[in-house]
């Protein structure tokens, strides 16, 4: 217990302190911010760089110049009394003081057109403004047209927006629930399971390899057996990996906020991408916002975190072994694409049959894909948000772990003969005799 | 009394054997050779000792009892090929090494100071493996195989990698541990380092013992009756066929002659022979080396397969 504990400190201690770890684990989260920042801090750049610019309205009817209120880009200057003829005149006489100008016409009333004028190619966001502006103004004008007292308000009230929520029987009465909310959180622990299990995993058979060809590994198996080396590896680059991710939480979090305070940017809007942060940004309606803040809270965090943790553990123990025993069986890492493309290909399945299973999270694949014990934590992932039954889950945690425990012990067996075999390319049958031996 | 007892150990790998009954006692304090070609099963019986792989049949007692997991603590172990962490600095990798044999932490890092001390590495010892040179490299590889103290020493061609002057200190540290109280497994090919530190030898070829006893009695009962004489002035020896053949002289030594004794000839009548017939300045009697023995009886097991 003792040496296992030597070798775990070892394996974190010398991955921890190397410069790679200490690149990635910095880089990574900048990657991240660099590729959900930019489109934000673009917008931001783009809007804060650019003087307020004048725009001149000429107003025909008289009605409607102020309705158009200036914004943080654009200046509105009615021009009373002049008429779309003396336009361009004015606009010469500006010396280039103005922008544009908006030749809003008699007819507007009628034929709801209005021109900009400029000599340059008009922005869309001038156009959006002045769009938005006229076009609600001239609405409530043609109502107000009609005469009818209160045609406005039964018009406003009668305005309909359909929201449809879902609502859940349980055995404290009927609670709100969000399918898109459990949907994601779904897809984000399987996704994160997945990845962990891979770049760990060819960590730990990279570990394998090298003290396989340094040679070292014949000096540290006189001081304490081959299954606590193993062990160790594991268990040691298990832990790296989980420091990596808390350290990028952490820093995700700092930099989040640092963005927020210094751009004036939704932290939570960097981290997506640029056109749900542009939404974001736009002002997302504050019912959908109540939505979406209902719905995670709606969901019961406690047991899906106590599952995902089982999860997580039993699916990196049960592939961590597998990719410790390929190391031992070759003499380079390159030379162990025979034994990981099956299992990578599983594991691509496993992926696959979660996305699959966000559609219909009860289905027969699901199900089945639940169980078996190499796809499992993955499916599980994205079905426990969708309250899957207590029984399934035990069934499938019990599967999972039975096999990971086999798994070890296979691995174990493979790791201690194939560690001391040099020089000599292993075929999967080789592999299976030392098992059997 | 044994410190080491390895009795009738059969080790069989799918295909072939590698270990066919081997029986060998070592003394404690003895330095034991373990000689034999490449694949002969030393690496095997290593292994065995070392609790690494475990015989199909046959015991390994260590001071008088079977052998436990637990006496890896006893046992340093210096591998062929060697082997340590390229990225680790080199005081750490050494502490480590002690403490998976059980040596307390704060023991093993004075333990490695005052070795690194010994061996001129002191300013070594927060560099990484990788910038050292091979021969410091093997330095800190032995430092690692002996710090624990252990009782029992297993060198797999210690000398290899080093230049004179460092295997000449590396051959008075074995010495000095020897001394010390600890039993040497010493498997090499350098016969020459055999002749130099080893008491008792065992030779294995194909997986059998073929040859075991003290070093000075192998070499007297493999004697072939060879004289080196030498004459005053480089005087050329007068032949006799009735006593003996004059050899091919050896470009190496020019001053003395060697002559093999007929059979029956005592060594007593040739040199009186000499005496009376020339001007006889020296004799001895020319023992095989271990070099020449090792070759022959490995040849010779190799022309009559078990």
């Amino acid at each position: 217990m003792n040496k296992l504990k030597l070798i775990v400190a070892r394996e974190y201690m010398s991955m921890v302190k190397s410069k790679s770890f200490v690149l990635t684990t910095l880089l990574m989260p900048l990657l991240i911010l660099v590729c959900g920042g930019v489109p934000a801090l673009i917008g931001y750049l783009n809007d804060a760089g650019s003087d307020v610019e004048t725009v001149a309205v000429i107003d025909e009817t008289g009605k409607y110049a102020q309705a158009i209120h200036d914004t943080d880009l654009y200046r509105f200057v009615a021009l009373r009394g002049d008429t779309a003829t003396n336009a361009r005149e004015f606009y010469d006489k500006s010396g280039g003081d103005i922008t544009a100008v908006v030749v809003i016409p008699q007819t507007v009333d009628s034929i709801p057109v209005v021109n900009v004028y400029s000599e340059s190619t008009i922005n869309a966001n001038l156009k959006e403004t002045i769009n938005t502006a006229l076009s609600d103004t001239i609405t409530r004008a043609h109502v107000a047209s009609y005469g009818i007292d209160g045609l406005q308000q039964i018009i406003d009230n009668s305005r309909v927006k359909v929201d449809v929520r879902s609502v859940k029987w349980s055995s404290d009465g009927e609670s709100e629930t969000s399918t898109e909310m459990a949907m994601v959180l779904g897809m984000m622990l399987s996704l994160f399971t997945y990845m962990f299990v891979l770049m760990n995993g060819a960590m730990i058979m990279n570990g394998v390899v090298e003290e396989k060809t340094n040679r070292i590994v014949e000096v540290i198996v006189s001081s304490c057996k081959p299954f606590q080396l193993m062990m160790g590896k594991i268990v040691g680059i298990g832990l790296v990996g989980l420091t990596q991710l808390a350290v990028w939480t952490v820093l995700l979090m700092v930099m989040g906020s640092i963005m927020g305070v210094v751009f004036g940017v939704d932290p939570s809007a960097t981290a997506m991408t640029g056109n749900q942060a542009a939404q974001m940004a736009a002002g997302v309606d504050d019912d959908v916002m109540m939505e979406v803040m209902k719905s995670i809270y709606s969901i019961n965090y406690i047991p899906i975190i106590c599952c995902f943790v089982l999860y997580f553990i039993g699916g990196y123990v049960l592939y961590a072994a597998l990719f410790a025993a390929f190391g031992s069986a070759v003499d380079q890492a390159s030379d162990a694409g025979q034994f990981t493309t099956p299992v990578i290909f599983v594991m691509i399945i496993a992926l696959y049959a979660g996305i699959a299973c966000v559609g219909n999270p009860n289905g027969p694949m699901a199900v089945a894909c639940s169980m078996i014990p190499f796809t499992a934590p993955v499916v599980m992932m994205v079905r426990l948000p969708f309250e899957v039954a207590w029984w399934e889950i035990l069934i499938s945690l019990v599967l999972l772990y039975a096999s990971a425990a086999g798994i070890v012990w296979i691995a174990s067996r493979i790791y201690r003969t194939g560690i001391l075999l040099y020089g000599k390319k292993h075929t999967i049958k080789d592999v299976i005799k030392w098992i059997k031996g | 009394m044994n410190f080491i007892e390895i009795k009738d150990v059969v080790k069989r790998y799918s295909g072939h054997t590698a270990l066919d009954g081997v029986t060998i006692s070592v003394p404690k304090g003895c330095i034991y050779g373990l000689l034999g070609p490449n694949g002969a099963g030393k690496t095997s019986l290593i292994r065995i000792i070392n609790r690494i792989t475990r015989q199909d049949s046959g015991e390994v007692l260590l001071d008088g009892r079977p052998i436990v997991d637990d006496d890896v603590t006893r046992i340093g172990y210096l591998p062929e090929e060697r082997g340590l962490y390229k990225k680790m600095k080199v005081l750490d990798q050494i502490v480590y090494l002690a403490r998976l044999k059980g040596m307390p932490k704060s023991i093993a890092v004075a333990e490695a100071r005052s070795w690194l001390k010994r061996f001129d590495l002191e300013q070594w010892a927060d560099k990484k493996l990788e910038a050292l040179s091979k021969g410091m490299q093997q330095k800190v590889q032995f430092i690692a195989t002996v710090i624990h103290r252990p009782q029992l020493l297993i060198f797999d061609e210690p000398f290899s990698g080093f230049d004179p002057v460092n295997a000449e200190q590396l051959k008075q540290e074995i010495l000095a541990l020897r001394d010390g109280g600890a039993t040497i497994l010493f498997s090499t090919h350098n016969m020459e380092s055999v002749e130099a530190v080893c008491e008792q030898i065992t030779l294995i070829n194909q997986s059998r013992v073929v040859l075991q006893g003290s070093v000075d009695e192998i070499r007297h009962a493999y004697k072939k009756n060879i004289i080196a004489v030498s004459l005053e002035g480089g005087q050329a020896l007068p032949a006799n066929d009735d006593l003996y053949a004059i050899l091919p002289a050896k470009s190496d030594n020019k001053r003395e002659t060697l002559i093999k004794l007929n059979s029956g000839v005592g060594v007593r009548s040739a040199v009186s022979w000499l005496n009376d017939n020339c001007n006889l300045t020296g004799f001895h009697e020319v023992l095989p080396s271990m070099h020449e023995i090792f070759i022959e009886t490995v040849n010779l097991t190799k022309q009559q397969p078990q």
